[in-house]
């Protein structure tokens, strides 16, 4: 079985109760035959760190696709805010300007340099004449530079995209992520190619900016450890379907999805899950 | 080899001779004609270099016309490559302008060099629209095809967002396909460098024009001097895009700096 280095607690602590993301009963699918997600119920509260884990082709990416608007469920309902993600919605494409989403390659612009990579995130802050001059007004340039700092890479602004390591590009995702000022972060698997000790850092610059800007990240691992090192709440998806969904309270880990198992039942479920 | 090969093989060989047959290919003919070829070769060589100014001076003239051609051509071609490509537009926007720039293309340079003298008369300026015409039609349809082979992610990424669709052109298709316009920019003006020294043929003007009229008075020591400013030219112009090449494009599209030697 898989040895869990459990801290005391979690570097995530729940700001509000308030409910942000609320996915109920949701199928989806991409050919109307074969079903990516299978009734999918979620409850996600503002502040959490909510990991979602799970094997490649399970269903974890098309889930984060269906809660910024990039994908519509074939049944079910999704509500963000209260609002369902609809990218032709008035009310939703304003709520996507504050929803940070990096895809599993990071979706960076590799021929800008790091600092117009980090604007991006300024885009819908400016108006039609600046966008288009790249016209970005001094106080969003000294933004980007405080972000810039923040995720270890002052200095670097004005490298280009391809000339930074796996590590930094993450990082540049991420102030990317944060110059849109979000109130939501949906990443990846960002870490997953990583060593242990960058994957970390990655993570604590994560939890940090959580802290401060009162943020809801809701991140796809593939590693339980982690995934239980930084969240508040972990779901774990197999063919589609959430098979379990567990809290993480100081060194107890509860069973969130019937409520009865004990937290070695549940990593022994976890684990034999894992050697399938 | 399997009898299947040979079939095919067989098959090509039988093509072949039969398309020979309807040209009219005859090898006899043009072994006969080589003595022909010596006579042209030594007059060649019978090179008069009073004419390098003129040949010089024409040239310059060319690659404006080529310049010109290609700078607006481009700048017309940009907007519509936008507008064709598949992953920026629906149907009803890309097809009408797809089909446009088909029937642009359709014509060769010379044919739109023939329609402009009959539009403005005989000379450089027939030249240089023919250039834009012939430059609009290839650029917009790489530069289309290069905007839908970008990377997928960093479009899904900025567009998740809620940018507007010019942000999202302005931000990621532009700079994704910059190398890739700034390619086709250098093949096209060494192009229409070369395909300016032709359309002097049907009166557009350019180096093409004098090179014309000396093979029609079988002046071919004058008519050389010209060949050879174009070819000096043409590889003047391919080491400088080697450069360029080397400085902004393979740097960018493979992620690593390239020190010219």
């Amino acid at each position: 079985m898989k040895q869990i280095q459990m801290t005391k607690t979690s570097p995530f602590s729940l700001i509000s109760t308030k409910k942000i993301i609320q996915i109920n009963d949701v199928w989806t699918s991409y050919d109307s035959k074969n079903f990516a997600l299978e009734g999918i119920n979620m409850s996600i509260d503002r502040g959490t760190n909510y990991a979602i884990i799970g094997k490649s082709g399970s269903g974890k990416s098309t889930l984060l696709k269906l809660m910024n608007g990039m994908m519509v469920p074939s049944k079910g309902t999704i509500k963000i805010d209260y609002v369902t993600p609809d990218i032709n919605d008035k009310k939703f494409k304003k709520m996507m300007h504050t929803i940070g989403y990096i895809p599993q390659n990071l979706g960076l612009v590799k021929n800008v340099t790091v600092l117009e990579n980090i604007l991006i995130g300024a885009l819908p802050r400016l108006n039609k004449i600046q966008s288009l001059f790249k016209r970005f007004p001094e106080n969003e340039i000294q933004e980007a530079k405080r972000i810039l700092k923040l995720v270890g890479l002052f200095g670097k602004e004005n490298r280009k995209v391809y000339m930074l390591s796996g590590g930094e590009k993450r990082r540049v995702a991420i102030a990317r992520a944060l110059m849109q000022k979000p109130t939501i972060l949906l990443a990846d698997e960002i870490v997953s190619e990583l060593d242990h000790v960058t994957a970390r850092e990655i993570m604590n610059l994560i939890a940090d900016a959580q802290k401060k800007m009162n943020l809801t990240a809701i991140m796809i691992h593939h590693d339980m450890q982690l995934a239980l090192e930084y969240a508040n709440r972990v779901a774990v998806i197999k063919e589609g379907q959430k098979i379990l969904e567990i809290g993480v309270e100081g060194d107890a880990i509860v069973d969130f999805q019937t409520g009865d198992m004990t937290t070695d039942q549940i990593m022994e479920m976890y684990a034999n899950d894992s050697k399938k | 080899m399997t009898p299947k090969n040979n079939i095919i093989i067989g098959i090509i060989i039988a093509l072949l001779v039969v398309a020979s047959y309807n040209v009219d290919a005859d090898p006899i003919k043009f072994v006969e004609g080589l003595p022909n070829l010596v006579i042209i070769v030594e007059e060649v060589f019978a090179v008069e270099p009073k004419y390098i100014p003129t040949a010089l001076w024409a040239m310059f003239e060319t690659i404006q016309m080529a310049f010109i051609g290609t700078a607006v051509g481009v700048a017309i071609a940009l907007p519509l490559s936008m507008l064709a490509a598949r992953n920026l537009n629906s149907k009803f926007v890309y097809a009408p302008i797809r089909a446009l720039l088909a029937a642009v293309r359709t014509f060769p340079s010379i044919l739109w060099a023939l329609l402009f003298v009959i539009m403005v008369g005989s000379g450089t300026f027939a030249g240089v629209l023919a250039i834009i015409m012939y430059t609009v039609g290839f650029v917009a349809k790489l530069q289309y095809d290069a905007i839908e082979t970008i990377d997928s992610d960093p479009m899904d990424a900025v567009g998740s967002i809620g940018v507007s669709k010019t942000q999202l052109i302005r931000y990621v298709v532009v700079p994704e396909s910059a190398s890739h316009l700034l390619s086709q920019i250098l093949y096209m003006f060494d192009y229409n460098v070369r395909q300016t020294s032709i359309l002097g043929l049907v009166g557009a003007g350019g180096i093409g024009f004098y090179i014309i009229n000396f093979i029609k008075f079988f002046e071919y020591g004058k008519a050389a001097i010209f060949m050879l400013v174009v070819l000096i030219t043409v590889l003047v112009i391919d080491w400088v895009s080697v450069k360029v090449r080397d400085k902004y494009i393979v740097k960018s599209q493979h992620g690593m700096e390239v020190t010219a030697k």
